[in-house]
């Protein structure tokens, strides 16, 4: 596989992942979009220097990836692009802060501290976000950002943006193709034909992107998406309407209240002392 | 009354060139009718025309009575489905469940409607064992026939066609002219295939350069050589030799 080969291909396998047929991806996608925003918020709100409270706050990731039955590994590679910028953001701490703060009767030092959280922090959003996306599809996103009153527009863009995206790569992957079959010998393409191929794309691009704007319209499309029922799924609501569901609701409250806890207790000590009174 | 009626239909793309010049034509319901000229001619403008892709055209075109306008679109888009000659234009859904299901939701109509509306068009299609197939791992073929249940799932009264029978190997052509057989719409096909068209459709509108040349029974068109000939055709391979 080249390069966009494998471009197109993980973005459908996110996509595939987020179609599949498992009870998390069932839940209302309102509810997911809310426990994740509830989280990140959470998760933000840290103190810099709480390093053994924001430590709790692994659960919601950790739980998520195990009920939903996603490789941690995948993510991790998916994320390969992303995840070093988050180190970077915490790396220069130390430099910076070179305070030292009492915890427990021991010095640590103040940058370091903040440093693990921030990186923490980062590295939690990320996983949280990912969890939301490859359990919910990308029209189910729409439609619960349209619940929450984003304009339609907004939206719109958005959904419209993430199509584009695959039809591109489509268009870059055959005209590369086709360019390097007719130039065996090349490793790329070279400078002086960019100009021509690249504007070339964006032209087949918009026309097809036109064209397939044109085959919604005909169908009825008239800039509102609905949500998007899964296959053998008759429980999922469709033209915007859903059924209030008692498991959607329970999930909303665990997790609710899970995070409070989280944010508000330190439970992590609280287990710490435990385990210490029993050893 | 005629399920597609067009009266003096007068359009180009921009001012200073005409591409279709005063078609005329009534089309009966249920009938089944092929559209054939060289490349060129105008039969993807004149299909895209009647769906309504293609505003501000001289003349009129009426559905049922009910004449082509802006406010009318959605209901004749129900009346009519065109199917694109480019499948990987046509379907943009990720599975071809949810493809075929997109008219259907964007219509208001209930999940059991939708979930039977997509079985039934599946069925006529013989598509129902790509159901949850990813589309983009579909052969030519396969498009071709899920992009007409997209279309079917609406139940049109009319289908509208841009060279249905391009990318089909010989035996999917030969289920498609059965499957385009056995349905009681009617249909409005533009194609180079005469051989197929000889297959499918009764009636035969000849165009070239934006008009129509003749208008009649498709077995006498296809046979006339020399009608065929100087409108840049050639004779279908069934009636040769
Ligand atoms: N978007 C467009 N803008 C301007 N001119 C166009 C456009 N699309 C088609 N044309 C012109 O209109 C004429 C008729 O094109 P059309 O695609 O309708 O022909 P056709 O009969 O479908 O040909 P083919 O058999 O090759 O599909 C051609 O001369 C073409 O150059
Ligand atoms: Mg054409």
């Amino acid at each position: 596989m080249n390069k966009t080969e494998r471009a197109i291909y993980e973005v459908d396998q996110l996509h595939m992942l987020a179609m599949r047929d498992q009870w998390v991806n069932r839940i209302h996608p309102l509810v997911k979009f809310v426990v994740t925003l509830l989280y990140l918020l959470a998760v933000v709100s840290f103190h810099k220097y709480d390093v053994a409270g924001l430590l709790g706050m692994m659960i919601y990731p950790m739980a998520l990836f195990m009920l939903a039955d996603l490789s941690f590994k995948e993510c991790l590679r998916r994320l390969r692009f992303v995840l070093p910028l988050v180190f970077f953001m915490g790396i220069f701490n130390p430099l910076f802060d070179s305070n030292r703060i009492m915890l427990n009767g021991e010095a640590y030092s103040a940058g370091v501290l903040s440093m693990i959280t921030l990186i923490l922090k980062g590295c939690f959003c990320i996983f949280a976000s990912y969890g939301l996306i490859a359990t919910t599809t990308i029209e189910e996103l729409c439609y619960a950002l349209r619940l929450l009153h984003v304009p339609k527009a907004l939206v719109n863009q958005f959904l419209l943006t993430y199509r584009y995206i695959s039809l591109f790569l489509g268009e870059v992957h055959r005209a590369t193709q086709a360019y390097l079959l007719r130039a065996p010998k090349q490793k790329g393409i070279r400078i002086r034909a960019w100009g021509p191929f690249v504007g070339q794309m964006l032209l087949r691009s918009i026309d097809r992107a036109g064209e397939v704007y044109e085959s919604m319209a005909l169908r009825g499309y008239r800039g509102e998406f609905y949500l998007q029922k899964r296959p053998g799924d008759p429980a999922e609501g469709a033209a915007g309407k859903t059924r209030g569901r008692g498991k959607d609701l329970l999930y909303l409250c665990i997790w609710a209240a899970l995070i409070l806890l989280f944010r508000l207790f330190p439970v992590v000590v609280w287990i710490g002392g435990l385990a210490r009174g029993i050893f | 009354m005629a399920a597609l009626e067009v009266r003096g239909l007068t359009f180009g793309y921009d001012k200073k060139e005409t591409i279709l010049r005063d078609l005329s034509f009534t089309l009966a319901e249920g009938e089944s009718v092929a559209i054939v000229g060289a490349n060129g001619a105008g039969k993807s403008t004149l299909l895209k025309l009647l769906v309504g892709l293609l505003p501000n055209f001289d003349g009129s075109v009426a559905y049922d009575g009910l004449p082509l306008t802006e406010e009318n679109l959605p209901a004749i888009r129900e009346k009519a489905g065109f199917v694109f000659q480019d499948s990987d234009n046509q379907l943009f859904m990720s599975t071809v469940y949810e493809d075929i299901a997109f008219a259907p939701r964007n219509y208001g109509f209930l999940p059991e409607e939708v979930d039977r509306r997509v079985e039934r068009a599946m069925e006529m299609t013989r598509t129902s064992h790509l159901r949850d197939k990813q589309i983009y791992k579909m052969s030519g073929g396969e498009k071709k026939l899920v992009s007409i249940a997209t279309v079917l799932s609406m139940t049109p009264e009319l289908l509208l066609m841009d060279e249905p029978t391009i990318a089909l190997d010989p035996r999917n052509r030969r289920n498609l002219i059965h499957i385009l057989n056995t349905m009681e719409q009617g249909k409005l096909i533009a194609s180079h295939d005469l051989d197929f068209v000889l297959d499918c459709c009764g009636r035969t509108i000849l165009m070239a350069d934006g008009a129509i040349v003749c208008d009649g029974d498709t077995q006498d068109i296809l046979r006339d050589q020399k009608l065929l000939e100087a409108n840049g055709l050639e004779l279908p391979l069934s009636l040769m030799g």
